[in-house]
Formats: structure tokens, sequence, C-alpha cells
């Protein structure tokens, strides 16, 4: 077995600039296959099927239903068509205020999630000392995460009295504070889901352990640079993964709440500036007792995200590189 | 190898093992290390400064937590420490910690297993509906978790299961975070399919390739679902507070939301120290996982 | 085949979350209903608070289980903010505790949804004693329909909190008992020429609701009038337009400085001595002062009580108490519970009147009479008593009052103080959605 990944290995990287798309093995037997699958999965997949339907399909069937329906969280639900989406695209200023909010932290925070992540992991990958130390301070913002020390801290250093007023008054530039101006509070947000870039690069990282080194000696054989060699090795072989975190980055950051949540202290202020839409999906269900209202945003959200996903999943074809292609 | 003379491998040049810088010329070796080490230390001291900001507030006296500027100014105390780990007879944060142990270790464990098996049969297996069981999965990721709270609380309620940690591990065992049946799904796929077909050559069915082939390879995967579910129960708060009312079953994300109340006193001292402490067993944890992230391959016989 | 079973399964949980929105609630006997019974079995009990009033709270809760040894209490607490929110889905899922602490300011929600059992019949049974809460205390916890839903014991205020040192030197005598909002801004104005730059001389409160409701009283406005708004349009533009001119003549500090305010009293600007004067609740007083001998500049807090107009005195009263949901299925021992907490002498000794001064007078006495009581927490009660006397108006707060009227309050103010709508737009706005969502 051995000798055959090696070979295997070795055989593709004599293919670049695509090394991962071809395996050696031929196929056999895939009808066959399939056939005598079917059982095999379907128990592999038996804790999966109860809690979905237990614990998943109950409760989003009746959020869709509560969509529908006033439902202040006491009496019983109140069947009222279409009404909830109809308030939502037309008297709401407020939605429309989180919409906004949101598409402007997507195209803020992802990017720059997945280019401090990955830029990040390649650099601890490998090829230096103290790797390990490295990694785990690297990690420690994203423990943190949402915790209530938070706010105070994100007030050291984006507040009127914070770190970075400090050392723009050093240069003699007077700023006022940045998480209470309405003006920039929502990019001391972004910054917050960037600090706690960990989980996005540990990712990456696991993956980046994954490439044979073999890829990257030929390459070099080759005399591939390292631009070469990143675009020809690095990428396509890290492609399941940067696509995983492409697609879970743009869910995360459409239903972001926890940052503004603990920053804003629950209001989304200052003035809406971090109004995210979960966040005022929050607000209208639990606060407002809106909650018919509440399930009838988050499916709009549902459905937003299944377009762009189903867009990505399409794209993914094109880009997306699997070991197990054939 | 145990000699003196240098292997031809180690002898120059060197390997190309960096991925961007590798191939610049290396006049001294040293000083490059050394500027790299600079710009890396540089970093993490900005990145990390509100983190030390906070380790320094946690040893200052309550009332000096915000009046003084610098990281490690003002009135040295440990004080912090001691009160917030015994912030009275019912709320000690040993017990916290101790529930918050408890409840990660059984969440991980239901996380891995549960979703290994799910995953594996997604990314290998063929079977009928298999598309549309996977966009279902991929369905649950997209709807705000904050809109099936109530229903699935008033579910608990009815199985009599608030104020347990049923609510919060069951879930897990029956792999119903989609988050890490795509994760899983997303490594298993980028492992050659001809392992499998060597295994089944040698006899193995899909268990056995599951056990023999998958799981070991999927070290790293495995390594990554349990950090991150560490981190996610470690830092859960609106599950544990919704299921874990009474103050004895409290996690650490509980206890240290405790320290503060708009209406009354709050003790910002005491949350600082306990948020630091609270960083360690998730840091050990990071520290002790990165061996398998980082050694996964290595040890699989993969080389 | 296993789909289908799946599928069977997901209607079946689906059924399950139907049926259990329309759950039935206990059949309360006529004697359950006046609080008559055994007192034993365990209730739950949820309040809000940090550690320390958690410390405090547990040990009301262990008395009253040494009093009735057959009687065990199940202690559920968390912070102000998530406690509502969990008592909503509490409530949903018909699962609220016996014994839970509401403010009054929430009780409408409550009250609204019928989810809280009426405490008279337990009040003329004997079962709980509220012979020494004073009348317009009491009222503060009855339903639109006149029925007592909740038992006020502890009684909160806001308070002009005014650095007593820094008035000083700024040359500013402090207002004079029964000062009204002119009083209050010549008072202001005196201060900031006295003061160093840095320090403004009160933190900018034009988005406070409980400072525009003394404002509201001392004009003899109503706040509400039913489930719509009680007070002129002309009241509040005048109000919001008095805080913008005195942000432009300077007295205030900036509106971003003010939206990055931390909401707990000791890490405030007050507290921070960054600003002169400030509306707090009036308990603040120790916790603020705590912060403020942490600074070492041996500067002192006072607190004075709201401004008032033509009308008379501007505090009204901010009460919680406890109340008994309909889910409850040990009324007995929750109503024994209640009195235990309103009356007996351990409890007002232990609690201390941590949230709001207690409104057992008997038990407010003896903390008073206490020669170790603290000289800060005595001006928290002595100011207390004197705005009692005063005979404070009731407000009858609306169901989502926090959620709707407060949270569009503060928006529509910060709008106008970060300039992208003037004060008219704004009311406007605030009037709209205000009374919209209250009516919903």
């Amino acid at each position: 077995m051995k000798e055959n990944v090696a070979g295997g290995a070795g055989r593709a990287a004599e293919r670049l600039p695509r090394p991962a798309t071809q395996q050696p093995i031929a196929v056999r037997g895939r009808g066959r296959r399939a056939a005598g699958d079917n059982r095999a999965a379907y128990a592999f997949l038996t804790p999966w099927l109860i809690g979905m339907a237990v614990f998943t399909i109950g409760p989003m069937l009746f959020s869709l239903y509560l969509a529908f329906t006033r439902y202040d969280l006491s009496s019983a639900p109140e069947w009222i068509g279409l009404d909830n989406f109809r308030r939502m695209f037309t008297t709401d200023p407020r939605f429309f205020d989180s919409v906004d909010v949101t598409l402007t932290y997507v195209l803020w925070s992802v990017p720059l999630l997945l280019a401090v992540s990955l830029g990040l992991a390649m650099l601890l990958n490998r090829g230096m000392r103290f790797l390990t130390g490295y990694r785990a301070l690297f990690y420690m913002p994203s423990l943190i995460g949402g915790s209530v020390a938070v706010a105070a801290l994100w007030r050291q250093i984006f507040g009127e009295e914070g770190i970075v007023n400090k050392a723009l008054a050093a240069v003699g530039i007077d700023h006022g504070s940045w998480v209470g101006d309405p003006g920039s509070a929502l990019y001391t947000i972004v910054v917050l889901q960037v600090w706690t870039f960990g989980s996005a690069m540990v990712i990456f990282l696991a993956g980046l352990r994954q490439i044979p080194q073999e890829l990257y000696d030929a390459a070099a054989v080759d005399g591939a640079g390292p631009v070469r060699r990143f675009r020809s090795v690095t990428l396509p072989m890290l492609s399941p993964l940067v696509f995983f975190n492409l697609l879970l980055s743009v869910v995360n950051a459409f239903q972001a709440f926890t940052g503004a949540y603990v920053v804003s202290n629950g209001t989304g202020g200052p003035s809406d500036s971090t109004l995210f839409y979960t966040l005022y999906l929050y607000e209208q269900g639990f606060a407002q007792l809106n909650m018919g209202y509440a399930a009838a945003m988050a499916w709009v959200l549902v459905l937003g995200l299944a377009v762009f996903t189903g867009l990505l999943f399409l794209s993914s074809r094109y880009w997306v590189h699997y070991g197990d292609e054939r | 190898m145990t000699t003196t003379t240098p292997t031809p491998r180690a002898a120059p040049p060197r390997r190309p093992r960096r991925l961007l810088f590798g191939n610049r010329p290396t006049r001294s070796p040293l000083l490059r290390a050394l500027v790299k080490h600079s710009v890396m230390i540089i970093t993490l001291v900005l990145m990390l400064y509100p983190l030390l900001w906070m380790v320094g507030a946690s040893f200052r006296p309550d009332n000096q937590v915000f009046s003084t500027l610098g990281l490690f100014t003002g009135d040295f105390t440990t004080d912090n420490y001691r009160d917030g780990w015994t912030g009275g007879d019912q709320l000690n944060f040993s017990r916290f910690f101790f529930n918050s142990l408890t409840l990660t270790v059984l969440c991980i464990a239901g996380n891995l297993i549960s979703c290994s098996l799910t995953a594996y049969a997604f990314a290998r297996l063929d079977f009928r509906f298999k598309k549309t069981l996977f966009a279902l999965v991929i369905g649950t990721l997209l709807l705000p978790y904050h809109v099936t709270l109530v229903p699935q609380y008033i579910l608990f309620n009815q199985l009599g299961w608030v104020n347990s940690f049923l609510p919060l591990v069951v879930p897990k065992v029956m792999a119903t975070d989609a988050f890490f049946i795509f994760l899983m799904v997303q490594f298993i796929r980028a492992l050659p399919r001809s392992l499998d077909d060597a295994a089944r050559i040698d006899g193995c069915g899909h268990w056995g390739i599951f056990r023999r082939v998958i799981v070991p390879l999927s070290i790293p995967a495995f390594g990554t679902t349990a950090l991150f579910t560490f981190i996610n129960t470690w830092n859960d708060f609106l599950g544990p507070m919704l299921y874990l009312t009474e103050p004895g079953t409290w996690t650490v994300s509980q206890g240290l939301a405790s320290f503060l109340d708009a209406t009354g006193q709050s003790a910002y001292g005491s949350l600082f120290a306990m948020s630091t402490l609270s960083l360690v067993p998730v840091l050990g944890f990071f520290i002790a996982a990165q061996k398998l992230l980082v050694e996964g391959i290595a040890t699989s016989g993969l080389k | 085949m296993r789909i289908r079973s799946a599928a069977a399964l997901a209607t079946a949980g689906l059924l399950t979350l139907l049926t259990a929105c329309g759950q039935s609630l206990p059949d309360h006997t006529e004697d359950e209903l006046r609080g008559q019974g055994e007192v034993s079995g365990d209730i739950r009990f949820s309040w809000w608070g940090s550690a320390s009033r958690n410390e405090r709270t547990n040990a009301v809760a262990d008395a009253f289980e040494a009093e009735f040894p057959g009687a065990g209490v199940k202690r559920e607490a968390a912070d102000f903010g998530n406690y509502f929110k969990r008592l909503n889905v509490q409530g949903a899922g018909r699962n609220m505790p016996c014994v839970t602490q509401l403010q009054a300011r929430t009780l409408g929600d409550f009250t609204d949804r019928d989810a809280l059992l009426p405490l008279d019949p337990m009040i003329e049974s004997g079962a709980i004693d509220v012979s020494d809460i004073p009348e317009a205390v009491l009222d503060t916890g009855r339903g639109p329909d006149g029925k007592l839903y909740m038992l006020p014991t502890g009684a909160a205020y806001d308070a002009l909190m005014v650095n007593e040192t820094l008035a000083e030197e700024a040359g500013a005598p402090l207002p004079a008992p029964g000062y009204d909002w002119e009083d209050y801004i010549d008072f202001l104005r005196r201060a900031d020429a006295g003061l160093p730059d840095d320090i403004a001389a009160t933190s900018l409160r034009g988005g406070l609701p409980n400072f525009f409701i003394a404002y509201v009283q001392g004009r003899g406005e109503n706040m509400f009038d039913g489930n719509q708004l009680g007070f002129s349009k002309e009241l509040l533009t005048e109000y919001w337009q008095m805080w913008q001119d005195i942000t432009e003549e300077g007295l205030t500090n900036s509106p971003a400085a003010n939206s990055e305010e931390p909401t707990s009293p000791e890490a405030g600007y007050l507290a921070q001595g960054d600003v002169l004067s400030d509306n707090r609740p009036g308990n603040a007083l120790t916790p603020a002062q705590g912060t403020l001998d942490g600074a070492g500049e041996g500067q002192r807090l006072t607190t004075l009580p709201l401004p008032g107009g033509p009308a008379g005195p501007g505090n009204v009263l901010i009460t919680s108490g406890m109340a008994i949901p309909r889910n409850c299925g040990n009324v007995p021992t929750a109503a024994a519970f209640i009195d235990f907490w309103a009356n007996d002498e351990r409890s007002g000794d232990i609690y201390a009147s941590d949230n709001g001064a207690v409104t057992n007078t008997r038990l407010l006495q003896r903390q008073l009479d206490d020669p170790e009581l603290p000289d800060l927490k005595k001006r928290e009660l002595t100011l207390y008593q004197d705005i009692v006397e005063n005979d404070p108006p009731i407000v009858l707060y609306p169901p989502g009052y926090m959620a709707v009227f407060e949270s569009a309050f503060t928006r529509a103010y910060d709008d106008v103080a970060f300039g992208s709508a003037t004060v008219p737009e704004a009311v406007d706005t605030f009037f709209a959605e205000a009374n919209a969502g209250l009516a919903s």
C-alpha cells in the first residue's frame, strides 16, 4: 500500500500543473459497487438521519410555518399569509439597513479573512524554527471568540482613549472614537472578525500538510519559481479547502452575530450602524416578540444564501480539484 | 546515517522547502532568520495587544482596571484571581471549569464519531438521494440558528431535558453539526481514491476501508474537528444559558457573564482574571491537537 | 425505506412541536390560587444580577429553605440583558420559574400574554403580607386591569449623580432642592466655565428614556395612553432641541464617546472622573465611587433627585419584584417564598437593598438604623425615602416598552446626535415607530 501511494504521488507530480486531478489506479466495477453502496451508506448515515429528523427538520419546518404567522412566543401562532414578507420589503426601513450593513460586512471581511488566513498558514507551514509556538500564539485571538470581555478589549483598541488613537496622536492626528462612530463602527467589527482568523488558518494548515512534498520537489526540478509553485501546486491541491473556507466564511459573515452583539451590547448601535441581519432578526424575535417576522427574515436569508451557495457549487467544477476525481 | 559524513541529501543546495520565499539567494541564513523572526514577533505583539492588555488588567485592583493607561501599570494584585475563582458558595469556578470540560469532552466525542461516519458516506459512497441529502446538509448550514432555538427549546422541554447536558450533547451525537460533516467531506474527498481501491483488493469492506484507511488518513480532519468543537463548546453562551440554568450546572462562559450586570455591581477585574484562565485549557488543547494536525500525515504511513 | 421512516419521524417531531404550543397549563384549585396549601417541594426561582448579587440572593434562598425544611429552591440567574430573552423562551415552552423576578417596565410583556397569576387572592388570604409596603409602591406592580401581578420588593430610581469635588473646583454650587431643568442647565453652564477642557459638564443623555420620563412628569404630561405614546410631539421636539443646544454649547461629551460607554456604572465616565455629572441609577453610587477611589484623587460623588418642572418633581420609581407564572405547579410554596422575601428580617438584612431600596418600610428602617450602614448606601436609601414622600407618579408601561420604546428612543436621538436627522425628522420617525410597535 505504501508503494502504491508513493508511486501515485510521484506520477502525479510528473503531470504538473494539474497534479491532483488524475489518479493512476484504474476504475473498476463501479456499477456493481454503487448497487452495494445503498445499504452501507444508509447504515453510515443512521445517526445523522435520526438527528436530522428529530432535532433539525422539525424545528426547521416549524420555523418555516412560523414565517407565515404572527407569533409572540406565547399565544398560538396566527396565520397571516405573506404579511411578514410584505412588511419586510415595503414598510420596514431597518430591514434594508440591516441588509446593507451585512452586505458591506461580507464584502470586506470574507476576502480579508481568506487572504490573511491563507497567507499565515503558508508562513507557518514549514521552514522556520519555533513554528509550534508561533502557530499557538497566532491562534490565540480566536480562542477568546465572543467572550463578554471582547467589548472591553475593543474599546481599549478602537475607543476614544484606545491604542489606535494614541498611535495616531503620536503622529499628530486627532481622531475620535472608532467604535462609537456610526461611520467606522462596522469596520472595527470587520477587524474583529479578521483578527479571529485562526479557524480558517488551521483548516488551510491541515490542508497544506496533506500536499505531498514530492510535488514541490518535482516542481522545483522543473525550475518552477515560488509563484508558479503556488499556482500550480498549492492552489489546486488546496482548492477543496479554499472552497470550504470561502463557502463557510460567506455563510458565517451573512449570519454574523456575536461580534456585533458583544461590541454594541446587543443594540446594533450606534445609530444602527452595526445592525447585522441576524442581530435584527434576534431583536425582532426575542426582544420585540415578533417571532413570525424573525422566522420570515430567516427564510429570506436562507433563500439568498441558497442561491449564492448554489452558484458557488456550480463554479466549483471549474476550479476545485478533488483527489477522488477520475 | 550515524557517521559524520554529510549525506547527499543534507548537502547544499538546500532542499527548497519554503513555499514563497524558498528560491531567494541566501547570503546569510542567520540574518534572514533574524529578519523573519523579528517580523513575526512584531506582528504577534500587535495582534496580541488586546490579550496582553487583558492579562495586565487582570492583575490590577478592581477599581483601577480602566483608569491606568499602560499594559502593566497600576498597583499589582492577585486578588482578582482569588475573588473570581471563589465567587460564592454556589458560584465557584472550579465547578464551572469541571462542567465546561465534561460538556466539551462529550461534544467532541459525539462530533468526531457521528460526523466522520456521515462524511464517509457522503464522500465515498454512491447511494440514492445522495445529492438531495447533501443539499440538506448544506441547507441546515444556511438557516440562522436563532430561529430554530424556540422550537428546539419546546421540544427539549417536552422531553424533560431542560437543565441537563442532554440538549447540548445528544444533537452532537446525532451529527446535527453540518459544518463538521462538510469539513470532513472536504478532507476525505481530498484523499486519493486509489487507497480505497487498494484496501478493497485486500478484502476490506466499507467498514474496513473507513476504519483502516479513511480514519488514519483523516487525522488532521479529526484534529481540526476536535479543536473547533472544543472552542465552540467552550465559548458557547446561548445554549448553556437556555439549558443549564442552575448555577451548579453553569459553564465557564456563563460564569464569566455573571461578573457583569448593568443593574448592579460588576467585577471587571475578576472578569479579566477568569477570562485569562479560561484561555488556558483551550490553548493547551490547541497545542496538543496541533501535533495531530501537523504530524497527521507523517504518522499515517503515507511517507 | 429509510427515507420514508425519516420523513415519518420528522412529521412526528413537527407534530410534537405544534401540540406543545397548545400545551395546557396546570389547573389550579381555588385554594392554590389563594396561596393556601402545604409549603413543601421544589420551586424554581429566577433573578438577574452579577456574581455579588447572586451570592446575596442565594443566601436568602438558603434562609427560606432553613425556615421551611420541606421546601427547596432551585435557582436560576442571568445578567439583565440575557435574563429577559431567556424568560421569553421559557415562556414559549410554558416553563417559566415559579417565582420569577420582573421589573415594572417589563411587566406589561407578561400580563399582555396572560402569563401571570394575580396575587390579590393570596394577599386576601394572608399568604402574602403587604401591610408594610407603601400603597404607591405596591401599585407599580399592577397590570392594566388593576390586579396585582408583581409584588414590588425593591425600588430603584434614577438620580442626577454629580462629582462634588469637581463642581466645587469649577465654582459651581450644586442645584438647590426643587430645581428645574433651567436650573440644571445653568449649573452645567457655570461648571463648564470652570472645568478643565477634557472634562464635560454632563454625559450626552438625550437618548436616555429615564431622563425624558422625568421631563414628561415635570410637565404633567402622560408617558403613555394605553398602548400609544401619551405625550405630545412638541414636548419631545423641545426636549431633544434642548440637548442639541447644550451639545453645541459644548456642555456635553461627544456622541461617539457616549455610545462607546460601558453600561455598568463602575466602568462609566462619571466613575472615571471624565464627566462632571450624569443621570445614573441611584444605587450606582457605591460602585461608581469605588472606581473613583481607585483613581486616587480623592474625588467624591453625590446624588440629587432628577430635575422637576411646573407640574412637580420628575422622579419616578423603577420597581422590581416577584411574580408567579400561570405554569407554576407549586403556588403555595411560591407564595410563601415571596412573603418570606418581602417581609422576613433575615431576607432584608442579607439582601441589603441590593437591587433598589427594599420596599418594606420596616425592613428599610432596620437597615437605616444599622450603625454599620455605609454612608453612600445610606444616601441611596434616604434619597429613596425623599422620593417616596413626594408621592411619585406611576407609569403604566405598555407591553414592548423596553424592546420597542427604549430602543427606538435611543436610536432616534442617536440619529440627531450624529447629524443624520434633524430633530423634527427624528421625532416623526420615533413617533411612527413607537406607536406602530407598541400597538402590535
